[in-house]
């Protein structure tokens, strides 16, 4: 019954954990958004959390910058297990205007495995409602590929 | 045949009624409740109400990652230490009349001397739990919780003076420090929060649980946005959320601490009310502790909804030298102002 309720509770409490790679502070903002009585996305359970280690979600924003690089993945590594990692906005996905820049080590993909993309400059935040809610649903499954 | 059923029924005390269970499901619901009334304050559709239920049980899933410069040991038992304090300490918290057979000594087997130094143990265990890791903002977190315990215990201890002595002078002289004395006092002439001289108390106190459990506007000792919560910055799976559990629970013990002090003749009505309904013995008794039990949770989410969640609402977080300033200013004045009243015969 302990395992169901665990089984069960796992996709109902994300926990966010927000970081913030060099982003131009647009997509910082629009995070917080989602977390306002407009959007609440407490609703759905969500919670920002301060510290990685509590966290089920990681939301990155920005280019991944050569400085903040090593940064970001020691924060990703203090995550535990299972964990879901978000990108927010176009940034670190593909490095958007400032792809080529000798400062920008991105896209985030070519260091760790990204579960969901939520694209847009900054994207609405129905559309990262939507791309957390899948998280969520990623993360009820990473639980039971766990257990196995 | 009677040692077994006596530690049979100790058994039950501790993990069934008013110990683990009772705790666990009021503890949880209670906190549920008070993020869906903040939620609904703020204009928000807020989470479900089984929500910490949740959260709980997510985290019982969750790896847990001891640091490497931990002791091992200390970081991993403390939250226990701290869960184990609390379900003790809401043994001895009365629920109106009903009685729990402690061997010999059935009903004065510890008085509020002994609910104080219990509720330090938590405060305690979660400074031990932080201090073990080594964490930087475990070491700012421990400095301010312990700061945020000192500025608390002196109007507590205050209010329970004034208390104690209102219902002393009436009953055997002197100061009573028995819960269930301070309950039969007021199911007898009614409820304390009814004494004019008692009302600076009651407020004192409402003021007080905010700041006992940790929370808004009070919690500058867990500040997720500044200090990455503090002593829990370096907790995470299922110690995480034992202690998540044990700020719930101190919250239940917190309001039912509130409920008895203060709204304790409300059994009587609930005797009554059975009284009328024509029901005798066994009966009587069986619907007389099921109805106290649930109007004792009643009020005790009243309490939370206005000593909690409401003041939640409304404030920011303070800084901790405005904390203990707050505390051993203004509260402590209004403690005082009832003892003072009490003292000289209001």
């Amino acid at each position: 019954m302990f395992k169901k309720l665990i089984a069960e509770s796992t996709g109902k409490s994300p926990w966010l954990f927000h970081i913030n790679a060099g982003s131009c502070n647009g997509c910082d903002i629009e995070l917080v958004s989602v977390l306002t009585p407009r959007y609440d996305a407490e609703r759905l359970g969500f919670k920002l959390t301060g510290s990685p280690r509590h966290a089920d979600i990681v939301v990155v924003t920005g280019p991944v910058t050569e400085q903040s690089l090593n940064r970001v993945l020691r924060s990703i590594e203090q995550v535990p297990d299972p964990k879901c990692i978000v990108t927010m906005g176009s940034c670190p996905q593909s490095g958007n205007v400032f792809r080529g820049s000798y400062s920008v080590a991105g896209p985030l993909s070519k260091y760790v495995h990204v579960d969901v993309d939520v694209a847009g400059c900054t994207p609405k935040p129905e559309a990262v409602i939507d791309g957390l809610y899948l998280a969520t649903q990623i993360l009820a499954q990473k639980r039971k590929e766990m257990k196995k | 045949m009677d040692a077994v059923l006596n530690a049979l029924r100790y058994l039950g005390y501790v993990l069934i009624f008013p110990g683990f269970l009772f705790c666990f499901m009021t503890g949880l619901l209670l906190a549920g409740i008070d993020r869906k009334l903040v939620a609904r304050m703020q204009k928000r559709v807020g989470p479900p109400i089984l929500q910490p239920f949740y959260d709980f049980f997510k985290l019982c899933g969750k790896k847990t990652i001891v640091p490497a410069a931990a002791n091992k040991t200390v970081f991993l038992l403390a939250p226990l230490l701290g869960l184990a304090a609390l379900v003790v300490l809401q043994l001895f918290i009365p629920v109106f009349r009903i009685q729990l057979h402690l061997g010999g000594a059935s009903r004065d087997v510890a008085d509020v001397i002994v609910i104080l130094y219990l509720l330090l143990i938590p405060a305690v265990s979660i400074i031990l739990g932080g201090a073990s890791t080594g964490s930087p903002y475990a070491g700012v977190g421990l400095s301010r919780e312990m700061v945020t315990v000192l500025a608390c215990e002196l109007p507590l201890v205050l209010v329970l003076l004034g208390v104690g002595r209102y219902v002393g002078r009436d009953t055997a002289g002197g100061i009573c420090f028995s819960l269930n004395q301070i309950v039969d006092y007021q199911m007898e002439s009614g409820s304390l929060i009814t004494k004019a001289s008692l009302i600076p108390a009651a407020i004192a106190f409402l003021l007080v649980i905010p700041g006992e459990t940790g929370n808004h506007p009070f919690d500058a000792a867990e500040a997720e946005t500044e200090i990455c919560e503090g002593m829990l910055a370096e907790y995470s799976g299922a110690p995480l959320g034992v202690f998540k559990l044990s700020h719930a629970i101190k919250m239940l013990t917190m309001t039912s601490l509130f409920v008895m002090l203060f709204f304790g003749g409300v059994g009587a009505g609930v005797e009554h009310l059975v009284a009328l309904m024509g029901l005798t013995g066994g009966a009587a008794a069986a619907v007389v502790t099921i109805l106290d039990i649930l109007v004792m949770v009643l009020l005790c989410i009243v309490v939370t909804a206005v000593g909690i969640s409401l003041v939640h609402a409304v404030t920011a977080r303070l800084k901790i030298e405005q904390i203990f300033k707050y505390y051993w200013t203004v509260v402590s004045a209004l403690a005082l102002l009832s003892l003072v009243l009490v003292w000289y015969g209001l």
